[in-house]
């Protein structure tokens, strides 16, 4: 494991007063906000920097940071001495045991025993809940329709027979429901943390997003796909086999289409007790001039049809 | 083959205040002075445990949330700041749906 210059990744001597800590995590965390950011690896960035700020802006932790970092350096192989916190009492600020799974290794092996539970003497004989966790889940569009299965890979604090909590990684398959759409949150009852003294386990929350996908767009239930069609098929009207996210449809285009137009199919969106609309954007696609036939073809249409698409723009 | 969880869709309004709050990581009295001070939406009536809560709302309380720890803001800016946030969103999807690049 290596060791973590907080004081580097926070930009600000060792023995900086805490009002420079403050300014210099504020500072840094409206530069590497993730909602505002154009810097490259920004929820990374923001993810060290919340990490730094919870050990530097707490003055027990900071302490017993220093204590044991004074011979190290940043990147230097790091492994806590026996004991090396001991005549330190850690309390929990601010950060909860939930977040502390975003941290690195090498905090959870420093402060992991006490993070969002503090000591076993203090919480043994307490019954507790355990803390909820949050993640973010990507799907295809496609899901929404079907439902769907994945494993996802969690980090979460283990709490091991001694009482020390370390991160551990671990898979979980989880059914999707049909019915989800973007920016919608998921319960997953019992898989947060588990609860202390028989208390019940925490519930994990998946904010689910949808992977961009060419054709296929959705704003709430409705859902929006692009239909190539043919000029003749927009001229003059035809029956056409449209691939839609739940299979294909045959859809009427009317006669005299333009590219743009919007056919709505009622309640072919995604699936709810009120289903969304499915709606294909016509876009019409011009054959190339490629060959001779084709060539004769498109000078026949400017020979015989009269038409001026900037008739009427005054040019 | 491992256990399969099933996930349940939290769609319209379906947590208690107390809900909000473990979920959060916050406590119930600080969901209910963000309600009190408009930046939490509230469903019609004083009584706390008669509210209900979206999972839009439980996203926008831990962004409130992240706001006033790092900055250390009042509710009121870190509302506006969120709202402005969701504006940025609403407008970045327009400009997908127009096929423009975000920037």
């Amino acid at each position: 494991m290596e060791f973590k210059d907080y004081y580097q990744i926070l930009g600000v001597a060792r023995d900086a007063p805490a009002d420079d800590i403050k300014k210099a995590y504020r500072r840094l965390a409206r530069k590497y906000h993730p909602d505002v950011s154009k810097e490259p690896d920004a929820e990374r960035k923001m993810k060290e920097l919340n990490e730094a700020n919870a050990v530097l802006s707490d003055p027990e932790k900071r302490a017993a940071y220093d204590n044991v970092g004074q011979s190290f350096h940043a990147g230097q192989e790091f492994r806590p001495p026996p004991n090396w916190d001991a005549g330190f009492e850690f309390s929990d600020r601010g950060f909860s045991g939930a977040e502390s799974a975003d941290f690195s290794d090498f905090f959870s092996e420093l402060f992991g025993s006490r993070m969002g539970r503090g000591s076993p003497r203090e919480h043994g004989h307490f019954r507790s809940r355990g803390e909820d966790h949050h993640a973010k889940v990507l799907l295809d569009l496609q899901d929404a329709y079907h439902g769907a299965s994945r494993t996802l890979t969690l980090r979460t604090p283990q709490t091991d027979a001694r009482g020390h909590v370390k991160l551990s990684e671990r898979a979980l398959d989880v059914r999707i429901p049909k019915g989800i759409h973007e920016g919608q949150l998921i319960r997953l009852t019992g898989q947060g943390s588990p609860g202390h003294g028989g208390g019940q386990s925490g519930d994990l929350y998946l904010e689910v997003h949808f992977k961009p996908h060419t054709r296929y767009r959705a704003e709430g239930r409705d859902v929006y796909a692009t239909l190539p069609i043919a000029p003749w098929e927009a001229a003059l009207g035809a029956s056409v086999k449209a691939p839609v996210p739940d299979g294909a449809v045959e859809v009427r285009i009317p006669e005299g289409s333009q590219s743009g137009r919007k056919l709505r199919l009622k309640g072919r969106g995604i699936p709810g007790s009120t289903p969304g609309d499915l709606y294909l954007v016509l876009e019409i696609v011009l054959p190339p001039a490629s060959n001779p036939k084709a060539r004769e073809l498109y000078q026949a249409m400017e020979r015989e049809l009269n038409f001026d698409p900037r008739r009427g723009l005054g040019a | 083959m491992a256990q399969e969880h099933i996930a349940l869709l939290l769609d319209d309004a379906c947590l208690t205040v107390d809900e909000l709050a473990v979920s959060c990581s916050v406590s119930r009295e600080w969901v209910i002075e963000h309600v009190q001070a408009g930046v939490l939406p509230a469903e019609s009536g004083a009584d706390p445990a008669q509210w209900s809560f979206t999972g839009r709302d439980l996203l926008r309380t831990r962004r409130l949330f992240d706001l006033e720890r790092s900055f250390d803001a009042n509710p009121e800016l870190a509302g506006l700041v969120t709202d402005l946030l969701d504006e940025m969103e609403r407008l970045r999807v327009r400009l997908r749906r127009a096929g423009l690049p975000p920037d």
